[in-house]
């Protein structure tokens, strides 16, 4: 049972999701009782793709607007501008019934396998809820076998059925997440820091097994992290996201290899590796500064008090997100 | 100043510690052994649970009920702080000569105050400032951790300040009193990876000119990679392996540590499938007989079942196991990158 391998090369395939030119606004906390509301732009002009059968590693720094783009594209919350596209179909504005139906093939894997699961109820419910609150079986006990399925696929026991969520540990709790996720047959997964909350050692099994899911099932991943170690090893393509701009988007390989946005530069040569003599010899980049916060981004590009290439063009014109190789985007005046 | 000098700073020999809960007596700490001379840096790495934070409370005598010190000794400079007047003394040396900071700065800030207040009450407190002493001392402190403008960031609240600023306060106050050893519980734990950069270079910077000993603990092995010389490797409430950071990672002798380098996807690397070992760390409840690893070790043997003591593998190393440097884990495959 390999459909991704009835599936077309990857360069080939028709995107499953495209994201044009989204913007997301958030009401502003209120100044006093009498100020207008006001809004802040949390995402502007995002644009990307996702194929199926493949990982899009989004990456940024806290408040860079990561949960809010797999919000957006699960379609919990409203653009302020822009569309979204799921298989071809325009869904920028589908509500209700229709949006439930849309919902079976687009679900969500969170961060934190702690709070996400209902500690009241049995594994079986709570892997199965999808399945009844879909009409695809009427109760718990009728979804036992394909349950049991599930659970294969996810590495869990099969007595893990009728235990309760704190019987199992975190990476356990992460696994029972994700067949929960799988049980509608999704074509997109959305999985918004799924290994942050794990320890190293248990990261690398759930890292492990969203890759052999993929590969057996074709899913296409929205992978949200900070953690661009984790990104390099599980997607095909990244995007960089910087206070709620996407800064470079480019195959994984060409991004990791040869950086073009000096935003990525910084953030990938920060990153230490694990091995004393090679973390020694890197060459680091440290700016100053902090990270700009969404109720006072900058004018022009939002990188400009931190980066060193900055002129004054930079702190007056917003750079446009344009290719500069092949399949490689970056937004950038001077690159 | 001299750098790395023979006598240790601070030993702890065989330390164990334990909470009453109501589940039953957690065993968090098993009989930890490290020490630390002037100048040196420790790393001390493990996943959650393993016993990092206990040691440093302990050390910095925060161990408090439900938890106890039920054996073993913390000397500093070769006199106990346990037993005798070692109390007395705990409360002169901790804060003065062996600081802490921690991986959430908000929870030891105090929100009414002022940044700028409180360094200078722990000027006041532990060196005897008059205030107006103090008040030039903080802005020469807030300048020695980088943090800009200093007379106007001063008179901000936490609040007003990003993570990253937060930390560079928690330093200043940490190094306020020229401390001899600063311990770094996760310090960047909480922060982006290039404020964690901002943040370790600053503290490897105070480490060099101020000559200090800095324990910091971590569960991330490319932190623990930039700053230290030595390592300790917890698990389960024991040091499992112990070495100079540089031999360590090229050739681990524990098979935890074996694991949790292969376990690890590197910035720089080849796309191997992650070594992922199998199972969790086991409850600190009612801890395993034996080797606590044993449970999720490749190559246990029948022997596994006796605690194995930490021995010396090679020079500057050694590991707490019967099979040390024996290959644990088979070699990982290639991922085959793209679907194409
Ligand atoms: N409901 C909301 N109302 C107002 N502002 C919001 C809301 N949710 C998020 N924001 C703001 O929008 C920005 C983007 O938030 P988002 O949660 O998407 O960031 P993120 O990249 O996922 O960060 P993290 O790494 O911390 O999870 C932030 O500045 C945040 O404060
Ligand atoms: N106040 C406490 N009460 C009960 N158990 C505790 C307490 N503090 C720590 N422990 C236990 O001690 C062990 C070690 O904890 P800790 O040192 O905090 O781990 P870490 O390595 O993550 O810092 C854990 O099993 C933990 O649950
Ligand atoms: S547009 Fe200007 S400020 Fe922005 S990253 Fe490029 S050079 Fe730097
Ligand atoms: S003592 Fe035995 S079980 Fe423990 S790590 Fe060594 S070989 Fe594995
Ligand atoms: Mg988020
Ligand atoms: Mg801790």
């Amino acid at each position: 049972m390999s459909a991704a391998l009835s599936l077309p090369p990857l360069a080939d395939r028709e995107p499953v999701l495209s994201v044009r030119s989204m913007t997301v606004e958030y009401e502003a906390s209120r100044g006093g009782l009498w100020s207008k509301p006001s809004k802040v732009q949390a995402l502007r002009d995002i644009s990307f793709d996702i194929r199926p059968g493949e990982t899009l590693g989004l990456v940024g720094e806290s408040g860079s607007g990561k949960t809010t783009i797999g919000r957006a594209v699960l379609r919990r919350l409203d653009l302020a501008d822009g569309r979204i596209f799921f298989r071809g179909r325009d869904i920028t504005n589908v509500r209700g019934e229709e949006l439930r139906k849309l919902r079976r093939h687009m679900q969500l894997v969170f961060q934190d396998p702690y709070a996400s699961l209902n500690p009241r109820m049995r594994v079986l419910d709570i892997v199965a809820e999808p399945l009844i609150v879909y009409g695809i079986v009427k109760n718990a006990d009728e979804a036992r076998d394909e349950i049991g399925e599930l659970m294969r696929l996810v590495g869990l026991p099969r007595d893990a059925h009728d235990r309760y969520p704190h019987a199992f540990s975190g990476g356990q709790r992460q696994r029972i997440g994700i067949a929960r996720a799988l049980a509608l047959k999704p074509e997109l997964i959305v999985a918004d820091e799924p290994v942050s909350a794990l320890d190293v050692s248990v990261r690398a099994q759930v890292v492990n097994l969203l890759q052999d899911l993929q590969k057996e099932l074709g899913i296409a991943y929205l992978f949200i992290a900070h953690d661009l170690s984790v990104v390099r090893h599980i997607s095909h393509r990244v995007a960089i996201l910087h206070s709620g701009r996407l800064v470079e988007i480019a195959d994984r390989d060409a991004l990791y290899d040869n950086p073009q946005h000096p935003y990525t530069e910084a953030l990938l040569s920060a990153v230490p590796v694990p091995d004393p003599r090679t973390q020694r010899a890197r060459k680091r980049l440290i700016y100053r500064g902090d990270i700009p916060d969404v109720a006072h981004w900058p004018s022009g590009c939002h990188f400009h008090a931190r980066c060193p290439l900055a002129t004054e063009r930079c702190s007056l014109q917003v750079p446009l997100l344009i290719n500069k190789g092949e399949d490689h985007k970056v937004a950038c005046w001077h690159r | 100043m001299d750098a790395i000098s023979d006598m240790p700073l601070l030993e702890v020999e065989r330390l164990c510690v334990e909470f009453d809960t109501r589940a039953g007596v957690v065993h968090g700490l098993r009989g930890v052994d490290l020490s630390i001379r002037r100048g040196e840096t420790l790393a001390i790495v493990g996943e959650s649970g393993s016993g990092k934070s206990v040691t440093a409370q302990a050390v910095m005598g925060l161990i408090d009920v439900p938890g106890r010190i039920v054996s073993g000794d913390i000397k500093w400079k070769g006199q106990s702080l346990l037993t005798g007047d070692g109390p007395k003394r705990a409360r002169e040396i901790r804060g003065k000569e062996v600081s802490l900071i921690f991986q959430d700065p908000m929870t030891s800030l105090n929100p009414l105050l002022t940044v700028g207040a409180q360094i200078a009450e722990v000027l006041q407190r532990h060196l005897g400032m008059t205030k107006t002493q103090a008040r030039t001392r903080v802005l020469e402190l807030l300048e020695a951790v980088g943090i800009p403008a200093p007379p106007r960031r001063a008179n901000q609240y936490p609040h007003e300040l990003s993570g990253g600023m937060r930390q560079r306060i928690m330093i200043a106050m940490a190094i306020a009193c020229e401390p001899q050893l600063l311990i770094a519980d996760e310090p960047t734990t909480a922060l982006d990876v290039t404020i964690q950069a901002q943040v370790l270079e600053l503290i490897a910077g105070l480490q060099e000119t101020l000559n200090l000993s800095v324990i910091l603990i971590t569960h991330d092995l490319g932190v623990v990679a930039g700053l230290c010389r030595r390592v300790a490797v917890m698990y389960a409430g024991r040091i499992v392996e112990m070495g100079l950071a540089d031999d360590l990672f090229e050739r681990p002798s524990h098979p935890y540590t074996q694991g949790l380098i292969r376990s690890t996807p590197r910035l720089d690397d080849r796309m191997n499938r992650l070594i992922a070992i199998e199972g969790s760390p086991p409850s600190l409840l009612s801890p395993p007989v034996g080797c606590s690893f044993r449970a999720r070790c490749p190559i246990a043997v029948e022997r596994c079942t006796e605690q194995p003591p930490l021995a010396v593998v090679h020079p500057g190393a050694s590991a707490a196991c019967w099979r040390p440097s024996v290959p644990a884990w088979q070699e990982s495959p290639p991922l085959e990158a793209a679907l194409t």
